[in-house]
């Protein structure tokens, strides 16, 4: 064993995110990870300097482009914040939409997220299953917003469209959609030979390393600390209805905190968010959603606004948090973005330590780090680097499931 | 003419991410699931710049990434046609005045199709997908 | 450990208490949204660099608080940190969010690390190193984060005095336009004109208009009407 030598194993940084493109350097043994380091960076667009430079009705639309897949989380935090530093009294109303569409967020960034989990780990048929599912949600976002992705609905004060009664059918439809399909989906993924041949103690991360290393969402209450800012915090209109944060004993009897769990988490997350959604159309409060239909009013009030205020709001991958500072001008003074992979990274170095090369692209993806991260990959073998691609890996990966079916 | 029989029914794309939002990115993968199935006329998503016909850029091109552009853009074989995907690729979009980019696509490589939208539907970038079918046939004539 | 929950009211004045001398400012702000205008408070204080690990020690003592993050303000001759943490998480309702403001003179901009306090922290120091220039003593991993290695030194685009970003660096993507080495984009040639009595009716405005655009213009993926 020690006297193997040591590889270094640079991945990426081809990779599609936010915030979080990734360089990995893994220290190799044989097969086994000694040590891991990463250098995000690379898809840096320095979008909270632009921010300070446009007036908070811009910088709505640039939060929608944050990230294309929670593209109502990051916009409310900051209409959150806004609206704290100004004191805008945002319409009940508008408070029960924002909710509704960031749920059906959560549901298809969950499902995006399984069919993307099976992928890396040979699994395409489930693959597929998982995002044609999916594709229910967006339909229904589409349906509501206008939008599949950067929804653009979410603004300063209130929400940019209403939904009718005569939307509610096709909401309760793709419900009942999902409702029939839980059972399905739980048999597919949970009780799979392979999937749980491949997901259990991979990855663990424990409790306290979870709190130590700041982690946030489906990815800290796998490992059992219980934090959901929709139940710690309640915004919007979450406070309203019964929330709680979901661990994975709701199906399996201990917490463990491996890369099983976080696939219990999120899979248990899509029903809650259904009957969340449920909970939230049955008490809907009268018109309207907006504060203030003038554009030029809110930029006064906006403008006149001092102060500092922070948003946080639980997108599907965790707490995304705004800090905004106003000083009376137009652009605010200060505006810090914080997404849920950025606190979520850390405990990477941790959960890769240990296991095999085979696993890096399910455990690295077992975050859910906006997208898997393994494009392409250089292997420096004594010296002359020869390059590993995805395919590779990915094959890897493959063999190894094979390996462990037989 | 027509494609030679190597293209028939096996047209590979690469996905490169140069710095969006994963609003494109997502599409894209969407374009291939299920519902769409380009997959039944051999468009497939493959892994490597070397293997691919087609590459689909995405995002307004940030400083990091201008080089690694160039240089996968550099690896694939001849004939190969980009297609610049969402409208930050294009002309920044939303991202129209940053530090930290080198974009828009057209900068760094030639791009042959563009397809617009923030982000753009999967039944468009299937349809850039159709037209650089289109492409490739007339460079294939040229030759 | 049962945690038991303090209100905001009780937990700034534990901080008060036990905390260091320095924390003043300390404020409580309560915002509700929703039917039921469920309270959420947050506790605002001040305190200085060489208090800051007292001070996040004080916060330990109440509960293992939650990093969210730490973002940063130039205000002119200070640099001001902001440690964003919740306590009592997990807890539903219960919860309540610290910012810990920290003022750093330009003069000397350092301050001390809480990694080993909080070892999640390196992460956001390190981003606080590169984008406002402020030194993290003691920090375990002094490398850059988002920026790409060759960016210029000393500028730090969080910063609005002379070391933010030049107006030089910024590139305006809408004004690139068209690259001019490049062959002009195909142009199908024209079909003859059978038929298209109906069709050139509407485009009876401009009948050259179609053909000149197509000419200048890369092809894309819009219909042509």
């Amino acid at each position: 064993m020690s006297n193997k030598p040591v590889y270094t194993i640079p991945i990426g940084p081809i990779h599609p995110a936010l915030k979080e493109p990734i360089l990995f350097t893994f220290d190799i043994q044989g097969e086994v990870i000694n040590a891991v380091d990463f250098a995000p960076g690379k898809v840096h667009r320095g979008v909270e300097w632009m921010g300070m430079r446009r007036n908070p009705v811009q910088i709505v639309h640039l939060c929608d482009r944050i990230c294309g897949i929670c593209g109502v989380s990051h916009t409310l935090a900051f209409a959150r914040a806004v609206e704290q530093i100004a004191e805008i009294e945002v319409p009940e109303r508008a408070h029960y939409v924002r909710s509704i569409i960031a749920e059906f967020e959560r549901i298809q960034s969950h499902l995006l997220w399984a069919g993307v989990a099976a992928h890396e780990l040979g699994f395409d048929t489930l693959f597929h299953l998982a995002w044609r599912v999916r594709e229910e949600a967006m339909d229904v976002i589409e349906y509501l917003t206008g939008n599949r992705i950067n929804y653009g609905i979410v603004q300063v004060g209130g929400v940019r469209r209403d939904f009718t009664e005569d939307q509610f059918p096709r909401i309760r439809k793709a419900l009942e959609t999902y409702e029939g399909l839980v059972n399905k989906l739980v048999t597919l993924f949970l009780e799979d030979t392979t999937i749980k041949l491949r997901c259990m103690n991979t990855g663990v991360l424990t409790e306290k390393d979870a709190l130590e290393l700041c982690t946030v969402g489906p990815t800290a209450r796998a490992s059992g600390l219980k934090m959901d800012v929709r139940a710690d915090a309640p915004y919007a209109a979450y406070g309203d209805i019964d929330v709680k944060a979901i661990l994975p004993d709701v199906y399996a009897d201990c917490i463990k905190g491996d890369v099983y769990d976080r696939i219990v988490v999120r899979l248990f997350e899509v029903v809650d968010s259904v009957r969340i959604i449920r909970d939230l159309m049955d008490q809907m409060p009268a018109w309207p959603v907006l504060w203030e239909t003038r554009y030029a009013k809110i930029l006064s009030t906006c403008k006149k606004a001092e102060g500092e205020a922070i948003g946080r709001v639980e997108a599907p991958r965790g707490e995304c948090f705004h800090y905004v500072r106003m000083n009376g001008s137009e652009a605010p003074q200060q505006w810090k973005v914080k997404a849920s992979t950025y606190s979520n990274q850390m405990s990477w170095l941790k959960i890769l330590q240990g296991e095999q090369i085979a696993d890096i692209p399910i455990i690295v993806a077992s975050i859910d780090p906006c997208m898997s991260c393994t494009d392409r990959v250089t292997v420096i073998r004594d010296g002359s680097p020869d390059v590993m691609t995805k395919d590779t890996l990915h094959r890897l990966s493959v063999e190894k499931t094979r390996r462990l079916q037989a | 003419m027509r494609l030679s029989p190597s293209f028939n029914r096996s047209l590979w794309v690469f996905h490169f991410n140069s710095g969006s939002c994963n609003g494109c990115d997502i599409e894209i993968v969407c374009a291939l699931t299920p519902r769409y199935d380009p997959e039944r006329f051999g468009i497939k998503l493959v892994g490597s710049p070397r293997h691919a016909d087609v590459l689909l850029v995405t995002g307004p091109v940030v400083h990091d990434m201008a080089d690694r552009l160039r240089r996968v853009y550099a690896q694939m074989p001849n004939p190969k046609v980009v297609m610049c995907i969402g409208t930050c690729g294009q002309s920044g979009g939303v991202f129209f005045d940053s530090y930290n980019l080198d974009g828009p696509v057209g900068d760094v490589i030639p791009v042959d199709i563009y397809v617009p939208g923030c982000a753009p539907r999967p039944e468009a970038i299937i349809d850039g997908v159709v037209k650089a079918i289109a492409l490739l046939e007339r460079l294939e004539e040229k030759k | 450990m049962t945690r038991q929950a303090l209100s905001a009211e009780q937990i700034a004045e534990t901080l008060q208490k036990t905390g260091p001398k320095s924390i003043k400012d300390v404020k409580i702000k309560t915002w509700t949204e929703g039917q039921k205008k469920t309270p959420v408070a947050s506790i605002w204080l001040r305190t200085t660099g060489e208090s800051l690990i007292a001070t996040i020690r004080a916060v330990i003592d109440i509960d293992y608080p939650h990093l969210s993050v730490i973002s940063g303000v130039d205000t002119g001759d200070v640099v001001e940190l902001l440690y964003h943490m919740q306590v009592f998480h997990g807890m539903p309702g219960a919860e309540v969010n610290i910012t810990i403001s920290v003022p750093v003179p330009k003069k000397n901009l350092v301050i001390p690390t809480i990694s080993h306090l909080i070892p999640g922290a390196v992460y956001t120091e390190r981003e606080k190193q590169e984008m406002l220039g402020v030194t993290v003593a003691g920090i375990p991993d002094p490398r850059g984060l988002f920026l790409p290695a060759d960016f210029p030194k000393g500028v730090f685009p969080w910063r609005k005095d002379e070391t933010g970003i030049p107006e030089g660096m910024v590139k305006s993507l809408y004004a690139s336009g068209r690259p001019e080495d490049r062959p002009l984009p195909f142009v199908k040639p024209k079909e003859k004109m059978v038929k298209k009595s109906e069709v050139c009716a509407v485009d009876a405005v401009a009948p050259s208009e179609p053909d000149t655009a197509d000419a200048s213009q890369p092809e894309v993926t819009t219909h042509v009407e």
